[in-house]
């Protein structure tokens, strides 16, 4: 805002300063200036639902990570959650546990904490030597344990709480004659926790707001670790929260910047956008091998890396506008991919690379992983990439096809019908199908110019492919005009911003004041659509750690034959205190 | 606006002046700070091209095309289905040489006087007369190049009508089962070539103005670095990327001039072409001595041959190291009396001292996919088939 005040890119800033006194002084007169026309500040608003939510699989392997090393890094496969609003992040929040998932939970402690005490790990990973191997050894135990275990729990123990891990350790210490055996136990216990796998967020009155209530310290901690890093807090987000500074604006604002100042940044926007993406449908991506044999396991896997790179290049290395991450030809190759794109891979890792001006690749849609995500095995479908580019990018909702639809039309065997266009008119055609195809239909036979692998192509069965279209009103000719439309489209940061919103207070942006997200969007605006601007507002807005008690949903139990008496209401969850060590 | 990500410093800054005259002390930062993102190095971009329909004229995109090495289908044999070019049947192997040399007729012999006497033979060879009968292949027709210009008797024509075809090499071992198909050489060294990077070797033609007809290109000869492209059913695709090795491949790298007529490229004799052989671990190095290539082009793949006088000795050296006696036992390829009859058909590079010829004229019948060809510290190809 400052810079832009003053006018100028960075060269003619610099002529200012030169201009000495009388310039200072018109740079402290425009700042109280500025002060004076500060915007709108953020609406009041109800908060978000204080929710209690399932940790992600990659949310507890960064943890387990960050507390004992990379190294720690169990293979797993967490079930898979419910995407809700578009997010996984909100499904994790109505996501249930099944026995089959406690069984991996277990397996996978067993790993990590098998991992931690093994012969090569334990003397960097344990603080301490015991007396003995083969014994309990009280003071080791607990010096590692009341490191460890606040980390795990994400937030301070009691010393009794710590002294009752001790003795479980000393005892499975003794029983089985092995004093890492016994930590081990231990460990194990501990991650398998309620406390640890389930992110109960808890609430308290609010007392620079009378009658309203906020996160507690600990869970605003977890809140904002979870959105900046996608891993739980670390120890001096902790030491923060412990010391009640996370609860002040400027303790607040010290960690957010911190973190968001922190490596560890990456991993929450890789996340995060690998959440809104529904990238984790790369999992099942499968293409015909007989139809696209360039595309392998490694091109699935490197497509959604590229796009991931791309990201964090656009928005974190150049803090560029998030709009131009539809427009832009800078993204990063890979020998999996350059066949796709029939260019040249320069090495045999990862290498940036740059589409020249007149390619049609430019921006996410033109990607292998939006084209070959959104398409089936062995064709492409405008209509699946239309669904995703209103669904995904735009936070629109298509409804479902209706029960009856006749594919038969789709698969129309008459030779004569050569391309997609031709395929689908009908769709436009037909009052039942042309309601929602309508908003599908348009841009997604623009994007008919890559095939169902992602690769670029002029023709399909001989006849050249029309890539016209309209999105939303505006007209286009090619790919590259959908992207500018789209880059435009002024639903794009407002989706971004919902969305981004909605991860990081996990709960689903329906939950959401449309107030706050249209004042979080026009401060997107205003700071250029510099995406790490946006994350900073979030995690610094009132809304994302001003809570209200969800509404809980009332379950009816089958009533008790015996008595056949009819059982009372209770509610399905219990207050999240209840549980807390 | 473009800040430097590293700057952490200015994204912390309060965003307005509204936050009081702190943000002055920030003033000079804002001011002075970079404002030049760090950007990764981009590659420089390609360009698109049109692919030609099947059958059409193209030029490939800057007139430069690659093609890498992936399968070797034979050591230029031409396989006739009732075996005419091998009148007396295929030759004995070393099973059947040891057995015949040494029956089992009572007599007491020492390892000396047997197993180490063959093994001798493998590894110090003569060119003493064959104890053996050595069945040459023989016949009108070879594949090959003509590689001196004449057309002698002991030439072969070629199916298309060439005259003049040097291949002695054919006759060598047309007639040893190991290198037809019949034997399993042909398999495993394509997966050797395929699979082993030693073994990588790349064709670039440059200055191409049409793959159908052109009389005046450039092709070089290196060695590269990467993986072959492969398909989901053990073929290798095209599109796939090579890095030249100018480390340890410089003494590789040769060029020659050519013509494409027809869709054929051939080639003015190369000095000399290098071909690595990695089988089991040993590696060798084949010397194709005034190399000549003859390969059918298309914008995704060549066929054909690379043609020369080969050196024998290290051909020999190759055969012994990239394969183990079991290969040779199940083969019929008796590697003492190979030598002999390599020795007794070389026709080329006369040795100034004895006279003997060094090498003998052969052909590498072989497949090549098309692959963007990586030179160091350039400017990256241009896209194809686009």
């Amino acid at each position: 805002m400052l810079q832009r005040l003053l006018g100028g890119g960075p060269q003619s800033r610099k002529k200012k300063v030169l201009l000495g006194g009388g310039a200072l002084a018109a740079v402290l007169l425009a700042a109280v200036v500025v002060g004076a026309m500060r915007g709108p500040a953020e609406p009041q608003s109800k908060g978000t639902p204080r929710s209690m939510r399932l940790l992600t699989q990659d949310q507890y392997l960064n943890t387990v990570a960050y507390v004992f090393g990379p190294n720690v890094q169990p293979t797993t496969r967490f079930a898979a959650l419910p995407r809700i609003d578009g997010l996984l992040a909100s499904g994790a929040a109505i996501a249930g546990l099944s026995d089959a998932q406690l069984e991996t939970y277990q397996k996978t402690a067993t790993k990590v904490a098998a991992q931690i005490v093994s012969e090569d790990s334990r003397p960097y990973l344990i603080p301490c030597e015991p007396a003995a191997t083969d014994a309990a050894d009280p003071q080791c135990a607990k010096e590692f344990l009341a490191q460890v275990a606040p980390l795990l729990y994400r937030r301070a123990l009691s010393e009794e709480q710590i002294d009752r891990f001790v003795a479980a350790a000393n005892q499975s210490a003794d029983a089985l004659h092995d004093f890492y055996q016994g930590l081990s136990v231990v460990v194990e216990g501990i991650l398998m926790s309620p406390n640890v796998l389930l992110v109960a967020e808890v609430s308290e009155p609010d007392p620079d707001h009378p009658g309203e209530t906020r996160l507690d310290s600990w869970s605003l901690a977890t809140r904002l670790s979870l959105f900046l890093w996608n891993a739980a807090p670390d120890a001096e987000l902790l030491a923060a929260a412990q010391s009640g500074a996370l609860q002040t604006k400027k303790g607040l604002a010290a960690q957010v910047d911190r973190m968001l100042a922190s490596p560890r940044l990456e991993t929450g926007v890789r996340a995060l956008f690998d959440d809104m993406f529904a990238f984790e449908d790369f999992n099942r991506l499968a293409k015909d091998n007989t139809i696209y044999p360039a595309f392998t396991g490694e091109t699935a896997v490197d497509a959604r890396e590229q796009t991931l790179r791309t990201v964090v290049d656009h928005l974190l290395v150049r803090r560029a506008d998030y709009r131009d991450l539809f427009t832009t030809r800078k993204t990063f190759m890979s020998p999996s991919l350059a066949p796709i794109y029939k260019v040249a891979a320069q090495g045999p890792g990862w290498t940036p690379y740059e589409f020249p001006a007149d390619d049609p690749h430019a921006g996410l849609l033109t990607h292998v992983s939006f084209e070959a995500l959104h398409s089936h095995p062995g064709r492409s479908s405008p209509t699946l990439r239309g669904k995703a580019l209103r669904e995904v990018m735009l936070c629109q909702t298509v409804p479902r096809p209706p029960a009856n639809v006749d594919f038969s039309k789709v698969q129309n065997p008459d030779g004569s019908v050569k391309t997609a266009r031709e395929r689908i008119d009908f769709h436009l055609q037909n009052p039942s199908c042309a309601g929602c195809h309508r908003i599908m239909d348009p841009m997604g036979l623009s994007m008919e110019a890559f095939d169902g692998a992602g690769t670029f192509r002029h023709e399909e069965n001989g006849v050249p492919i029309d890539t016209s279209g309209n999105l939303d009103g505006v007209e286009f000719t090619d790919i590259v005009g959908l992207a500018k439309a789209l880059r435009d489209n002024p639903q794009v940061p407002w989706c971004a911003v919902r969305r981004t919103f909605a991860y990081g207070t996990g709960t689903p942006a329906d939950s959401n004041d449309r107030r706050v997200l249209e004042y979080l969007s026009a401060e997107f605006a205003g700071q250029g659509y510099v995406f790490p601007e946006l994350l900073r507002d979030i995690a610094l807005s009132r809304a994302f750690r001003k809570v209200y008690e969800p509404h809980l949903r009332k379950t009816f139990p089958l009533p008790d034959l015996k008595s056949a008496e009819r059982p009372q209401q209770t509610a399905s969850a219990e207050p999240a205190s209840a549980i807390h060590p | 606006m473009m800040n430097n990500v590293n700057d952490r410093q200015s994204r912390s800054v309060p965003k307005r002046a509204a936050l009081g005259l702190t943000a002055l002390a920030w003033l000079p930062l804002l001011l002075g700070g970079s404002v030049t993102a760090a950007e990764p190095a981009a590659a420089p971009a390609t360009k698109s091209a049109a692919k030609a329909a099947d059958g059409k004229d193209w030029a490939p995109p800057g007139g430069r095309i690659g093609y890498v090495l992936w399968d070797e289908v034979s050591w230029g044999l031409r396989e006739t289905p009732n075996k005419e070019e091998c009148p007396n049947g295929f030759n004995i192997g070393p099973r059947e040489q040891f057995a015949e040399e040494f029956p089992k007729d009572g007599k007491k012999r020492t390892l000396a006087e047997t197993q180490l006497k063959r093994e001798a033979a493998i590894w110090d060879p003569d060119t003493t007369p064959d104890e053996f009968p050595f069945h040459e292949a023989t016949g009108k027709y070879a594949i090959g190049v003509n590689l001196d210009g004449k057309d002698t008797p002991e030439d072969f024509e070629s199916d298309d009508g060439r005259k003049g075809i040097d291949n002695q090499l054919f006759r060598v071992v047309g007639c040893v089962r190991n290198y037809r198909k019949e034997g399993e050489l042909g398999i495993i060294t394509t997966k050797w070539r395929a699979q082993k990077p030693f073994n990588r070797v790349t064709f670039e033609l440059t200055g191409v103005d049409s793959l159908k007809n052109d009389p005046d290109v450039t092709v070089s000869y290196y060695r590269t670095l990467d993986t072959l492209l492969a398909g989901p059913t053990g073929n290798y695709l095209p599109g796939g990327s090579q890095r030249v090795d100018t480390r340890w491949g410089k003494r590789f790298i040769i060029s020659a001039k050519g013509r494409i007529v027809d869709g054929v490229l051939e080639t003015e004799p190369f000095k000399e072409i290098l071909v690595p052989e990695d089988g089991m671990g040993d590696p060798a190095i084949n010397i194709f001595r005034s190399a000549q290539l003859r390969l059918k082009l298309t914008p995704e793949s060549a066929e054909g041959v690379l043609a020369g006088f080969i050196d024998v000795e290290q051909w020999y050296y190759a055969m012994n190291t990239a394969w183990a006696t079991h290969h040779a036992a199940y083969g019929q390829a008796s590697a003492a009396s190979i030598y002999k009859a390599l020795r007794r058909l070389a026709d080329g590079y006369p040795d100034p001292k004895t006279g003997q010829n060094t090498a003998i004229s052969g052909a590498l019948d072989m497949k090549l996919t098309q692959v963007y060809v990586i030179h160091p510290e350039s400017a990256p190809p241009l896209s194809a088939a686009r």
